[in-house]
């Protein structure tokens, strides 16, 4: 790509803004257009005060046509804003969207600068340089590519079961896979749902149920996602099937082998506060309804040391012999719903760490207050079993505290605190129910009506201050806090403590996000590609949030966003076929030696050493042209359309030409 | 070993027992202590306020001394001492220009040696060349509990001993960085290794009431009453200290504490040296047992006590 590309004939449109005063009240504009009227290729150079209104669009693509134009420069904003709106300007007016160049005077100018001289001067340079690369842009047409209309979604909690189901519901197949035995997630095991107090079993089962019945959702448990591959519309998802030993299409649930298995181990559904046999079901409405072997904790999955469930089941549903499998599936677009949990006992050494089996998390204080808890909802502590007479609810345990443990807000604390200590009152009414909070954030529908009946007529005592720690004696707890509404320090003994416990990342979230390629916040939640804009897309196209994993959040807003990334996962699936950016970097088999540095440059697997060739090959809808290869290429073979190394000398000798 | 040491000024007149016992189990353990030169007290508090650069030349200036002897370790037992020498340690280190004030002060300090009356001047920045470690921290660091169990003569028979950390050990955290404030194993595995029990209670970090000893001296008194009372609801048969302060505050204050805290009957309290002294073979009369308020001979019988009478 040499002189022959540049098109000397080529005539060139200049269309200045002047953005309100924001690029004209520091550039002076109407020097930069009549500047480069004498620019090499400028045909035309004019400057208007909103190039992106509506006459501003008309007036590019008029006079497109008037003076038979085929390269426009805008000099304005930034191309992250209006690139999109000039190119369909352009095509409207019959030129090729790709001969749009934006020359950004305004973020990097007329609001970094206040001399007027100085930044006139640096605008001139700018749009020169603009000019000179437009003079070589070529007509690019967008790499088109077929759509599968399946979707992945990972993760079988609330979030991940109302995506299956909208998605579903669309039309569309969906593939749920869920790592553990039963589908349900974190809200199965909650009691009461606030602000309305219903049972969170009663709303979430028949919402499993249909993803259980639905025809078009597959559902996967038991299974975890090992590697992804492909892009957005043409993602394979290879997944791997841990062994159940039970046959799911033949067990009956007699409950026969429960009976007979001697391996005790701590209830995980019940957060340790009961047990299990080794063989088991989760909980008595998991789906899919069947039992699981728990291999960590069977004697061995060896009739000859025990054998005794295989023995008793009359189906002939258990299988010792079973092994892990991979199975693959075709996807177009991946949900990633893998939820929460919670900030570790160990790490708040100041409330006991692990010590004192009366200091309970809320999603242990749940499992106490629910109907099929360990205690069968009456409530009673841990410990020894009695009735707590007073419990002490520590709100922001572990979550706003920037000097020991996690700076942010978990949001949800102080409505279920609320919902905890109102719960405790119905259920103990002559106990004491003491909170410590910061402050109390009820925002949402009905929240603050909620907390104010906790208050008013539930009367629950709340007391504004840190509990700095937590310690036993004789029988009773002894949490010692401070009230900094009168400044004074305060000692309450308590039956029983319930900590407001921070939500951070589920555990194994990293591993998953680095086989996805999608990236996190510094707190290992999903992140977002624009906060306000994008918020439940991905920047790695294809994939998209929903729930807890993308950051805490109750049960409504993961619905709501759980339905939000369905939808997105719709428009993808409308489209007939994806469009992607022309502006990528191929490769020039003549001048390519096959080193490979470009191959290890790419963050995006586009390219591939061709051993037989010796020449690398590019995957051009994987390519998002960074630019890295271009950059790093030793003999030049490594091209960004648009973008070449002609192009980019152009453009900082026009810059640099006084 | 050769080490730096520094008593600090209490250990030279009111409370000569905690030196003592240190020097004595040193000896057993092949490690001679060198105190530097000259050394002045450390400041007692470090100062909290950004401007009172002029408290920290003291502890710089005794930091520097080390270095300029020739040693990069300074060890020391008493808890204000150490919490003061690593944080002003540390401040030189972290804040450019706390190292540049303090460096100011000293760099035109003129030493006199009281007896040629020979001057010296033109010292060297303190760049914080010098670790400062707590003799806790140097005995699990440095000569390890392998050896003190190798070197062990009298066996303790799991006396059972609540350590006490009080305030200055172990906090502010960043600064001090020894072992995590709320559930820390220092002391706790250095009993151990000595053969005594550690006995686990909430208090082991709690004030003792300090300085109020002085200005609000019922404060202390209830301060240090809370933190016996747990000790020995569970199960203590003596409390082991590290600092003079606490010693003070615990020991010599207890008769206060049983006049007004009538269900406290009394409770014996040791220096960490003192059970390690002992543990190693160091006679009974370099305890420094005189001392005690409360008698804590019982503890050290040649038929080591597992029940004391209290």
């Amino acid at each position: 790509m040499t002189a022959k590309t540049e098109n000397k004939e080529k005539r060139i449109g200049l269309f200045v803004c002047h953005c309100g005063v924001n690029i004209a009240g520091v550039v002076d504009v109407e020097k930069v257009a009549q500047v480069l009227t004498d620019s090499p290729g400028v045909t035309f150079s004019t400057d208007y005060v909103y190039m992106c209104s509506d006459p501003g669009q008309q007036m590019i693509i008029d006079t497109i046509k008037e003076k038979h134009l085929d390269g426009i420069v805008v000099a304005a904003c930034s191309p992250t804003l209006h690139e999109k709106t000039f190119r369909e300007a352009a095509r409207l007016a019959g030129l090729n969207p790709y001969q749009i160049e934006i020359a950004n005077i305004r973020e990097q100018d007329s609001w970094v600068h206040t001399d007027k001289e100085k930044a006139t001067k640096k605008a001139v340079k700018i749009v020169k340089s603009h000019v000179a690369k437009a003079r070589q842009n070529e007509n690019l047409d967008p790499i088109r590519v077929d759509v599968t209309r399946r979707a992945l979604v990972i993760g079988g909690g609330v979030s991940g079961l109302q995506a299956a189901l909208d998605i579903a519901d669309q039309g569309c197949e969906v593939v749920l896979v869920e790592r553990s035995p039963s589908i349900g997630g974190k809200m199965i095991q909650l009691s009461e749902t606030f602000p309305t107090l219903d049972c969170s079993q009663c709303i979430l089962t028949p919402k499993m149920v249909e993803v259980s019945r639905h025809p078009r959702i597959k559902l996967l448990t038991c299974h975890e996602v090992d590697s992804i591959s492909g892009f957005v519309g043409n993602f394979k998802v290879r997944i791997k099937k841990k062994p159940r030993y039970v046959d799911e299409t033949l067990c009956n649930l007699c409950a026969e082998c429960e009976k007979v298995c001697p391996q005790v181990v701590p209830d995980e559904f019940n957060m340790g506060l009961s047990f299990r046999k080794a063989i088991y079901m989760p909980f008595p409405q998991a789906i899919p309804g069947t039992y699981t072997l728990d291999a960590e904790h069977c004697l061995g999955l060896n009739p000859v040391r025990c054998g005794k469930c295989k023995d008793v089941c009359d189906k002939k549903a258990i299988d010792y012999d079973m092994k892990e499998k991979i199975v693959e599936e075709e996807v177009g677009a991946v949900v990633v719903a893998t939820g929460y949990d919670l900030y570790t006992m160990q790490a708040l050494g100041e409330y006991g760490g692990e010590k004192y089996e009366d200091v309970v998390n809320g999603l242990e204080f749940e499992r106490i207050l629910s109907a099929s808890g360990p205690t069968g909802g009456v409530m009673r502590r841990p410990s020894d079993g009695k009735v707590p007479k007073s419990i002490v609810f520590v709100q922001c345990s572990g979550s706003r505290d920037t000097e020991k443990h996690l700076p942010y807000c978990s949001k949800i604390c102080c409505m279920y605190t609320a919902k905890h200590a109102m719960m405790y009152r119905h259920r103990v009414p002559d106990g004491q129910a003491t909170v410590f909070y910061i402050d109390v954030r009820t925002g949402g529908k009905s929240f603050d009506e909620f907390y104010m009946r906790a208050v008013e007529e539930d009367k629950v005592l709340y007391i504004r201050g840190k509990v700095s720690k937590i310690f036993k004696e004789g029988d009773k707890l002894i949490v010692w806090g401070v009230d900094t509404l009168t400044g004074k320090k305060v000692e309450v003994e308590a039956d029983m403590v319930v900590l407001a416990m921070a939500i951070v990342k589920a555990d194994g979230v990293q591993n998953l996000v680095k086989k996805l390629k999608i990236s996190t916040d510094i707190h290992g939640f999903l992140a977002e590609a624009h906060p306000k804009l994008r918020p439940v897309e991905s920047l790695n196209a294809g994939f998209y949030l929903a729930g807890c994993a993308h950051g805490p959040k109750d049960i409504p807003e993961t619905v709501a966003q759980a339905s939000a990334a369905a939808a997105k996962v719709g428009d993808l699936f409308a489209q007939k076929e994806l469009l992607h950016e022309p502006t990528i970097v191929p490769v020039n088999d003549e001048l390519c030696s096959g080193c490979g540095i470009c191959v290890t440059m790419c963050p995006y697997a586009a390219r591939t050493l061709d051993p037989a060739r010796g020449v690398v090959v590019v995957k051009e809808i994987l390519c998002e042209g960074c630019g890295a290869c271009a950059a790093a290429c030793p003999s030049g073979a490594a091209q960004q359309r648009n973008q070449t190394d002609d192009q980019i000398f152009s453009m900082l000798r026009a810059m640099l030409r006084e | 070993m050769k080490i730096h040491y520094y008593p600090g000024c209490t250990l030279k007149q009111k409370t000569t027992a905690l030196d003592i016992s240190t020097r004595e189990a040193m000896k057993r353990l092949d490690i001679e202590l060198v105190e530097p030169e000259g050394w002045s007290c450390c400041g007692a508090e470090y100062p909290l306020t950004e401007e009172k650069i002029a408290g920290l030349a003291a502890p710089i200036r005794v930091l520097r001394q080390v270095r300029d002897e020739g040693g990069d370790v300074l060890v020391t037992t008493c808890s204000f001492c150490f919490a003061v020498l690593k944080r002003a340690d540390k401040a030189i280190k972290d804040d450019p220009l706390k190292h540049k004030r303090i460096n100011a002060y000293l760099r035109d300090d003129i030493q006199i040696n009281p007896l040629t009356k020979e001057r010296t001047t033109g010292f060297e920045d303190y760049n914080g060349e010098v670790k400062v470690l707590h003799l806790l921290e140097f005995l699990r660091d440095r000569v390890g509990y392998l050896k003190i169990r190798e070197r062990l003569k009298r066996d303790l028979k799991g006396l059972a001993v609540a350590p006490y950390y009080g305030c200055r050990v172990l906090r502010p955290q960043k600064e001090m960085a020894v072992d995590e404030p709320d559930s820390p194993r220092l002391f706790e595995e250095f009993l151990q290794a000595v053969g005594c029990a550690a006995v686990d209670y909430p208090f082991k970090q709690e004030c003792c009431g300090s300085y109020l000893s002085v200005s609000l001296p019922a404060a202390a008194t209830e301060a240090s009453y809370r933190v016996l009372r747990s000790a020995r609801m569970n199960g203590a048969k003596a409390v082991a200290v590290t600092c003079p302060l606490c010693f003070y505050n615990m020991d010599h204050r207890q008769d206060a504490i049983k006049e007004t805290f009538l269900d406290f009957t009394g409770l014996p309290v040791v220096f960490f040296t003192q059970l390690l002294a002992w543990a190693l073979g160091v006679e009974k009369s370099m305890l420094g047992l005189g001392e005690h308020r409360v008698p804590a001979d019982s503890l050290f019988s040649e038929a080591p006590a597992t029940e004391v009478r209290t």
